[in-house]
This record gives structure tokens, sequence and C-alpha cells, in this order.
């Protein structure tokens, strides 16, 4: 039976690491390559020994694809590519292409330089590692070679995130990566055609989550603004310039119009270049709508929110202020959080999930007390004593238990996966979604296999189908399916049903028929005409509503059995009745009436 | 469209507003509606559908950052997670947690028959049906419309249950033995039914009439006849509050409130203003279990009002509320109703409430009167 094979890779159930391995018609993709940020050790990274022992994973796989720049769908790329080895197509959208890169490096930065780790990958192998790169285009189908096909569909949830969709022959399996359902402000929802692939795979804790509205973070976030103006404090915001931060400036812009609040907003220089280049990507990945709102906003031309300068920093009085980089790591925002951290009327708002070593990760893990290196001719380290407010909010659009029957429902799976969960746990969900469709839910280095049905499309003659037809009744009829004689000949890559006849002048073979014969002796007085005359008169007469022709070349047929008689010259009265017929078994009851 | 940006911009205009107006706000999207919010414990609550067929039962976690008191700034978790679910034949009309126990019993609205069920642990996240209660059923002359039974729980798996005042019994879960019938010959249909102390109920009927009575003896039960009511039979709804105070609200808007131990008095009452645009409001009422005196009104619309009753006196006024949660309708692009509503059972303020749309939201309101709760 055909099958596809599905396993993700990694030890460990939690969500933190998605890297899942598909084998499909022969073919090896491997789906993200994520990092797990909760560990130091080699468990951050995904479990590839399950590919291969030893060496490079170039033979084994065919193409690996990235659905978003997020570091635990693409944290781990350069190590698998340039550490392990793999020098294949890696495909991504062209906005995922553009920003993994500056957060990998990002990344690379905080470990090896703030966590003095050795083993981990270099600024040249990122480089190297994004040169593999083959970018996509949504809805566009990317043949990866002459088998195997895939297609990127809109997903939301972050810019240029995509869900796939491969495809081996008539085999095909969709891999979500992370999503989002509702439309918000600036990310439209995700969406796929009823591509009916046989296996779906997407994340269990979608399934298990109710998500809270986009606009209720909002409103959180703007409160906390607002709170701390009021009290005359000071506002950090550390971004990462591709992303939120335009989304939170729009927002304060309009609560402050709206408002009709003083207080001045800033944004570090270092966001407008950046964001200027997002913007251009933005515009370009993005549909009608989400275009329109952008257009509508010129990226940095606030009526409100201003450039900053650093000196602003010790300026009296409420402010808020958008700084890089986003996880208080070094640069503009750990200056300005160093000057502000000591009062507690200020705030740091951090909007999105800060990697192990930096300010960040301390801070909203209550640590209260930082130790800090100063500036000045002398390195020396200072304690930092934390008294601002630090707030931690998560804006990330996913997709939750409504939104994921929804895609389901669009897509029609045969078979749904659902990866980092525990099985034994989920019984309800997977019953849930069993109502519908068949769903697995394998374990980490738990290989899933699931048996496809694929139709076999085989094109048929015009003659056979004419012959068919003639025989009459309605072709073709599902209530009444009938059996037909033809030869299916494959020939280059498509399959045909013929004629018999068709398929031997194809072959250039000639026809040959089978006939039976076998000899009665009879004893017969009479001359052999007048014996063969005899039982022509005699299967006549018992053998009433069949063809029974006495011909003048001396035989008799019954339909088209032959009968001869013979005898031989020195005993004529012993007659050989010769009985011959074609390889057609249902006459064969005619032979023992007569 | 322009009906579109006029949508948002009334939306837009009730979140600003609740920046003042809630502490913690929290919006939610059920799959299926659900007309029953049940805690089953201080941090979970359980839901079920109402559609004509097959119907989930949910056990949802409320988000980590409403109870994170001292460090909420650190926690980012927002959402609901689904613990653990169930499937049942048909809808979910009333549901009630065993206290002391992972058991919640159901009612379909369609029979007085009593569905258990045992609520998963760690281990599993099933809802798993396990057994069955017969409601009593007694001939009667008249005909019940909406027959379902209420259903009142206590320690010791004991659950008191009945669509009409005629009959209600007491049930052992575990041996299925009937400890207690209320004697009456009344068969008055319910809207409620509680236990207001260890062996003391309340039933409240739909025509207003109450009956109060003690488990441990066989006598027959207090009747606190239906306050006077102007014009047509109306239908109402009651609640007993912790206090031993009993309130009543009927369909048009009338409010009494009364003590437990004086039936036939009333100790004030108030008009409430309850446009109702729905012919067969699913109304409920109930007491602030942390907020003495205040009152939580949902069901006539899409709104929840909160009342004090402090401010009422023995002469109907109108009363304004203190507080109303506008956001189901403001959310709502067509007509929208709550369904049903809930305090939390310690923080003073804080609400469950959920809508015909699916909506569910927590909320956390600010009292923004001088005086008042």
């Amino acid at each position: 039976m055909p099958e596809i094979k599905v396993t993700p890779l990694g030890a460990g159930q939690d969500v933190g690491r998605s890297c899942i391995l598909v084998s499909i018609g022969g073919k090896n993709i491997m789906l993200d390559c994520g990092m797990h940020m909760g560990y130091n050790d080699d468990r951050r990274f995904p479990d590839f020994s399950y590919i291969t022992q030893n060496g490079r994973l170039t033979e084994f796989l065919d193409c690996v694809i990235i659905s978003h720049f997020h570091l635990d769908h693409c944290g781990a790329l350069p190590f698998m590519s340039e550490m392990v080895g793999y020098d294949g197509p890696i495909y991504m959208t062209h906005p995922t292409k553009a920003i993994c890169p500056i957060l990998l490096e990002d990344f690379r930065k905080i470990t090896v330089d703030k966590k003095g780790e050795t083993n981990f990958f270099t600024s040249q192998m990122i480089k190297d590692c994004m040169k593999k790169v083959v970018p996509l285009n949504l809805h566009q189908t990317v043949q990866v070679d002459d088998e195997l096909e895939i297609k990127a569909y809109y997903a939301g949830h972050v810019l240029g995130a995509a869900m796939v969709h491969i495809k081996v022959g008539l085999e095909s399996v969709v891999y979500t990566g992370d999503y989002n359902m509702t439309p918000d402000r600036h990310l439209g929802a995700a969406w796929i055609d009823k591509c009916r692939p046989d296996v779906l795979i997407s994340e269990s804790t979608y399934a298990t989550t109710i998500r809270d509205s986009k606009r209720c973070r909002e409103r959180d976030f703007l409160k906390k603004v607002h709170e701390s103006i009021e009290r005359g404090g000071k506002v950090l915001i550390p971004v990462f310039a591709l992303g939120r931060a335009q989304e939170l400036c729009i927002l304060l812009e309009t609560f402050w119009e709206r408002m009709n609040l003083k207080a001045p907003i800033y944004f570090s220089t270092g966001l407008t270049e950046k964001a200027n280049h997002y913007y251009k990507l933005f515009i370009t990945w993005t549909n009608q709508k989400i275009r329109k709102t952008f257009v509508q906003r010129n990226m940095f031309e606030f009526k409100h929110i201003k450039p900053f300068d650093r000196s602003y920093a010790d300026n009296p009085g409420p402010m808020v202020v958008f700084a890089t980089p986003g996880m208080l790591h070094a640069g503009q925002s750990l200056q300005i959080f160093k000057k502000w951290a000591g009062h507690e009327k200020n705030m740091v708002i951090m909007p999105g999930y800060c990697v192990q070593g930096t300010i960040g990760h301390k801070i909203l893990n209550g640590q209260r007390k930082l130790e800090m290196e100063g500036r000045a001719t002398v390195r020396i380290l200072f304690q930092l004593d934390v008294k601002l407010q630090v707030e931690y909010m998560s804006f990330s659009a996913h997709a939750d238990a409504k939104g994921i029957m929804q895609l389901i429902r669009m897509a029609e799976p045969r078979n749904m996966l659902l990866v980092h969960g525990e099985a034994v746990k989920m019984e309800f969900l997977k019953g849930k979604i069993e109502q519908e469709f068949n769903c697995h839910m394998p374990a980490n280095g738990e290989t899933v296999t699931v048996t496809t049905n694929p139709s076999v499309p085989v094109d048929i003659s015009l003659n056979l189908l004419k012959r068919e037809m003639a025989l009459g009744g309605t072709l073709p009829d599902p209530k009444k399916p009938r059996t037909m004689h033809g030869t299916l000949i494959m020939k280059e890559n498509s399959l045909k049903l013929v004629s018999s006849e068709q398929a031997l002048k194809e072959l250039g073979l000639n026809e040959h028929q089978l006939r039976f014969t076998c000899r009665v002796p009879l004893q017969d007085p009479h001359s052999d005409p007048d014996t063969l005359h005899g039982i022509y008169l005699h299967l006549k007469s018992v053998l009433k509503g069949y063809t029974i022709q006495h011909l003048p070349d001396g035989t008799v047929m019954v339909e088209s059995i032959v009968i001869k008689v013979s005898s031989s010259a020195e005993d004529p009265n012993t007659k050989v009745l010769l009985l011959s017929w074609s390889y057609q078994v249902k006459y064969f009851h005619l032979l023992k009436k007569g | 469209a322009m009906e579109e940006t006029d949508f948002q911009d009334v939306l837009d205009d009730w979140f600003i507003e609740s920046l003042n107006a809630y502490k913690d706000l929290h919006v939610y999207q059920l799959e299926h509606p659900t007309q029953v919010l049940e805690w089953t414990s201080g941090k979970t609550v359980c839901v079920g559908g109402h559609g004509a067929s097959k119907n989930e039962i949910l056990e949802l976690l409320l988000p980590l950052k409403l109870f994170a008191d001292e460090n909420k700034g650190l926690c980012a978790e927002r959402d609901f997670k689904v613990v653990h679910g169930g499937f049942t034949e048909g809808p979910v009309r009333c549901l009630r947690h065993v206290p002391g126990s992972r058991c919640v019993v159901t009612n379909d609205g369609l029979s007085s028959d009593l569905q258990v069920w045992s609520v998963g642990g760690d281990d599993s996240d099933v809802i798993r049906l396990t057994g069955r209660v017969e409601g009593r059923k007694r001939r009667t002359t008249k005909s019940v419309s909406g027959g379902g039974s209420r259903i009142a729980a206590r320690l010791s798996s004991q659950v008191l249950h009945g669509a009409q005042s005629g009959d209600v019994q007491l049930t052992q879960l575990t041996s299925g033995q009937i400890l207690y019938t209320l004697e009456t010959t009344s068969d008055d249909p319910l809207s409620s039914l509680q236990f207001v102390s260890d062996a003391v109920f309340l039933a409240g009927a739909s025509n207003g009439n109450v009956y109060v009575a003690d488990t441990r003896t066989s006598a027959a039960p207090q009747l606190h006849p239906a306050p006077a009511s102007p014009g047509e039979s109306a239908l109402w709804w009651t609640d007993a509050s912790p206090r031993a105070a009993v309130l009543r609200l009927s369909s048009s808007g009338q409010a009494v409130v009364s003590d437990l131990r004086s039936p036939g008095g009333a100790v004030s009452r108030a008009r409430l203003d309850v446009q109702s645009g729905r012919g067969d409001p699913e109304v409920g009422v109930s007491w602030a279990p942390a907020l003495d005196g205040c009152i939580a009104v949902s069901g006539f619309g899409g709104a929840v009002q909160i009342y004090d009753t402090s401010l009422w006196a023995t002469e109907p006024r109108d009363a304004e509320p203190l507080f109303e949660h506008r956001g189901h309708a403001v959310s709502s692009r067509s007509g929208v109703f709550v369904a049903a509503h809930v305090w939390h059972p310690e923080r003073p303020r804080t609400l469950l409430s959920a809508a015909s749309d699916g909506s569910v939201h927590v909320w956390d309101w600010v009292d923004q009167s001088a005086a008042g709760c």
C-alpha cells in the first residue's frame, strides 16, 4: 500500500522546536528546523540522528522547507546545513529569506558573545546557509524535481509566514507551520483551497487553546502605557524592528489622537532604516486589503511619534520610546533601560519572547538585581536595581480550537496529524477531530505511517468505450459497476485501457485462438454425411433456441462449436465425432446437453 | 462598506472606554455557544453546547494572568485552555458541579432525567458519562413548558433536582437512592433550585412562588408567595444570597428583595429597565458572592447589568445599574443576548458572561460611583 510517513524529530514533548520529517512517494522532506529555546545543550537542536547516524544529510533529504522566521522554526537551520551538513535546496518565502538571517545573527551574537558558547554556528555559516535558499511566492507551484512539487499558502501569523502544500504524484501533505484564522489590523487570516491532502500536519496546542482577542491584548498595552504616562513615568518598549514596532506605533498614534494626549512618543533611529526595508517587503507580499492599511499610513510619518535622540532620555516628564534591539541585549534600548530602571514610576513593556542570556529574559523571570557592564576606560561591573514596572505582553497571532477546525474544513484532509501533544492525554481532542477526519498524534521521534489510497487515472480507448456502450445501458452508472474485458498498457507515464486486438497490434503480436477438440466414438451404419445430418436433426430438436447450422462444407455448427464426422476406410461403421470449440466456457453446458 | 467602518468605530470606542471601566478584560470566541457557566474549581469553568444533536461539554482553565496577583505583569498568558472535554447527545441546558468531587450533573431540558459525568484528572482529557438519574415523574394535568430540570448539588455527592415543585427530590449519586422528596401538592415549573445551607434549600418557581424546605424533615415547605404583579402573568427568576436575602425578578423588570426567614414580606423593591427584545428570555439573576448587596442580571438583551440593592427602598422606584457590561452587544453585528453569567467566587468584581454568538467574556469592572459596592 502506498504510504506517507511523518516523524516529529527531537526529544521532549514540549512545544519549542519544530522540525518534522515527511516521507512521501519516495521523497524525504524536512519541515522547519527550529531551536528549543529552553535548553542550553544539544537538546535545543532537533535529533537528526533519526535521518542518519553520522555524516551529511544531503543524500537523505530532497529539500528543506521553512515556514517563517521565528527561531523556534528556523533557529537550528545553520547548525543543520553547515555543521551537520546539507547542501540541497532550502525553501522559504521572500520575507522569511530577508528576515531570517538578521534574527539568526542576533541570536548567534547573544549566545556566543553574552553566554560565551563555543559550539555554535558562526556568522559565515549563516551566510553560507542562506546561499542555499530558494525563495517562494504565494500560490506558485515549484518543481523541486520532476516528481516533487511544493506550493506556499498565506498563513497570517507574521510577515512571510506560509503554509506549504507538498505533492508527489497523487499523494500530498499540507504543513501549516504557525497560522491564525482571525484577521487583525495588519495580517490577514490564513487561507487554503479545498486541496484534500492525504495528511494535514498542525500543532496540537492550537486545538486545546481558546485565544483572547487581539483587541484585548492591545487594550492592555494601551492601558499600561496610559497609566504610566498619567503618573509621569517613562515607558520603554524594546522592539525588534521588523514587525511589532509598526503595529504598536499605529496603535499608540491612534490612541494619542483620540485621547488628545501630549506626552511625546519617540522611535529610535535604528528603527527607521530597518522599518523601511520591512515596509517594502510587506507591501509586495501582502494582499490588497492589507496593502491599503499600510499605504494610508506612511511608515514613519506620524503626527505624534518623532525620531529619538539619546539626549532625550534625560528629559523630565513622561514619554514613550520604541528602541531596538528587542531583548535589551545591547544597543540603544539597553542604554535607555539603564537610565530608567531605577524609578518605580517608569515601565518597560516587552512585546515578545526573549532569548536566554539577555537582560530581557532576566527581568521577565522576575530578576530585580542585574549585573551590568559599565562603559568606561576600565571595564567595570555594577549592580542595577530594577525598580521600574516590567510588563510582558504577547501579541503573536495564533489559531485556536475554533480556528483549527475552520482550517481543517477548508482543506478537507483525509488524515489529520497533530504534533507536539501527548496522545494519551488527548483522547477527547482526538475523538472530536475523528468525527470528521482521521487523526494521529505522534510523539517526538515516533513515526506515524498513513496509508493513502490514491486514485490511479487510466485512459480508455474510444473503441473500447463504444463497444461497451453498444452492449446497452447508460455509462457510467456508479450503482451498476460492470465487468469489462480489455488490456492495460503502461506507455511512457500513462496508463491506457484498450481492446485486446489493439493491444496485440501495438505489441506486434498475432492473435491466437485457442480451440479445444474432443473425439466421440459412435457406431452408425450410415454414411458420413448422413450421420452428420442425423446429428444435425437431433441437435435441432433438443437444443431449441440456439443457432444450429448444417454447412455445405460438411460441418454442423452449434453456435460456434464445430462438429464433423469422419470414419476410417477399414471400419466405416465406427464413426468419430470431432467436436471443436473455442475458449469460451459458457457454451460448455450445450455440449453436455447435446 | 460604510457599515463595517461604523461597526469598527463603535467597537473601538467601547474598547477605549473600557480602559477606565474595567481592570481586566478578556474576550473569547467558543466554537459553539453555551447556555451554562459553572465553576468546577476556583480556576476552571464548564461550558456546554445546546445544539439539537451531538454537543460538547468542556472544562476550561482560566488564563494564568487573571490569577497572577503580584507578578501579573510578568505573565503574558491570556488564553483559555481546554483541559477536559466530552460529548453528549442532546443539548446542555443545566450543568452543576458536585462540590468536593470531579463530578458534574447535566440536564438536557427535554426531560427531567439527569446525566452524571466524571471530569478526568491529569492523565486524561475526557469527560465521561458515568451514570444517569431518573427524574421523578408525576402525572400532572398541567402541561409543562420548557420541561427541563433545575439542579443543585451539595457535598457527599447528593443532588437536588426537579422540573416542577411537585417533583423535587434529593438523590444520592453513588447509590441512586432517593434521600428526600419535596412534599407539596403544587406543580409549579421551576426556574431555580439552590441550597442556602447544608440542609435548607430554595425552589424558585417561574410563577414567582418560592418554596423553602429542609431536607432533614418531611415537613411541607414554607411558601413565599409570588409578589403582586400588575398586568399579565409574568415569568420570575430567583436567587438567594449567602446572607439569606432572596431576590426575585420578573420578566417585566419588577425586582423584589425579601428575607428568607420571613415569607410574604419584602425588604426592598425596584423597577429595572429590562427592555426585552425577546419573547422568551433565558434570564439569569445572581447575588455577588463577595460584594454585599450587589446583583447581576442578564438575558434580556446583550448586556449584563450590576445593581446595588442597598440603594433600593420599600417603594419601588426605577433603578439605575451600577455598571453595565455591553461588550457582547457591541462586538456583535446582529442581535445577541447574554445566555449566562457567573460571578467569580472570590474576586469581588470579576464576572464571566456567555452570549448567544459563542462569545465568552471575563471582566473585572471598576466601580466608578461615589457610593455603592
